[in-house]
């Protein structure tokens, strides 16, 4: 799924992009937040002006890595677009990991799209080649790039010319 | 003129004058550095500036 969204983000004229694999991120297990930031990973997020998160749901939840991963900036997110593509085995489509994962990401100062992705069924969405079997997802995915990259944008001029007060 | 307007952020990347957007609490940050503005909410009360110049963002303790 995330080559998938990867691959439809790059058709976008304009936007620049990069795939964030969480798993190659190396960050210790016996601390948290910022004091295990990784410089690399904070470098990334730092110069986007959105993110697109892929999450698996598991048992309504989070993965615990993501979650880890998350927390380790903050700066780094602060008035900046976020959409969520919720990928479950079942046919909720990752509706509940996404509900569970919209207050951490306020929090963060991340700033929501009101369109989701959702792919249900994950192990059926792709042939043995990795081709998408059903192109409803194409025309899903389009609409949901277009409100995060207009809410990216402008974010960006926010950030940059709106003062607080 | 609000207190940021009074005390603009200099980006120390390009030189650029960085723009004030938003205001967040720390609550990972080390408290004794607090400011008395942190007092009232639990954290460090942290102001965000970026920069329209070169896009970096940085982090300041609210002043109060």
């Amino acid at each position: 799924v995330a080559r998938f969204a990867l691959d439809a983000i790059r058709k976008k004229d304009g936007v620049t992009t990069e795939l964030i694999d969480i798993r190659e991120i190396p960050l210790p297990t016996d601390d948290a937040g910022e004091a295990i930031k990784h410089a690399p990973f904070a470098d990334t997020v730092g110069r986007a002006d959105g993110l697109l998160l892929v999450v698996p749901e598991y048992n309504h939840g989070y993965p615990g890595l993501l979650k880890h991963v998350l927390d380790t900036n903050l700066k780094e997110y602060i008035h900046k677009a976020v959409g969520i593509c919720g990928v479950s085995a079942g046919g909720f489509g990752g509706t509940r990991v996404i509900q569970n994962l919209l207050p951490v990401l306020r929090e963060l100062g991340l700033v929501t799209i009101f369109w989701d992705g959702n792919f249900s069924g994950a192990q059926k969405l792709f042939d043995a080649d990795g081709v998408l079997l059903d192109q409803a997802y194409v025309r899903r995915m389009d609409q949901f790039l277009k409100e995060l990259i207009w809410m990216a944008t402008v974010l960006r001029y926010g950030r940059e010319h709106v003062a607080l007060e | 003129m609000g207190r940021m307007a009074a005390n603009k952020m200099i980006c120390p990347k390009c030189g650029d004058e960085m723009n004030h957007h938003a205001d967040k609490v720390d609550y990972g940050a080390h408290l004794d550095a607090a400011s008395v503005a942190s007092a009232d909410f639990g954290g460090l009360l942290q102001e965000v500036h970026t920069c329209p110049g070169c896009g970096n963002v940085e982090m300041r303790a609210a002043s109060g």
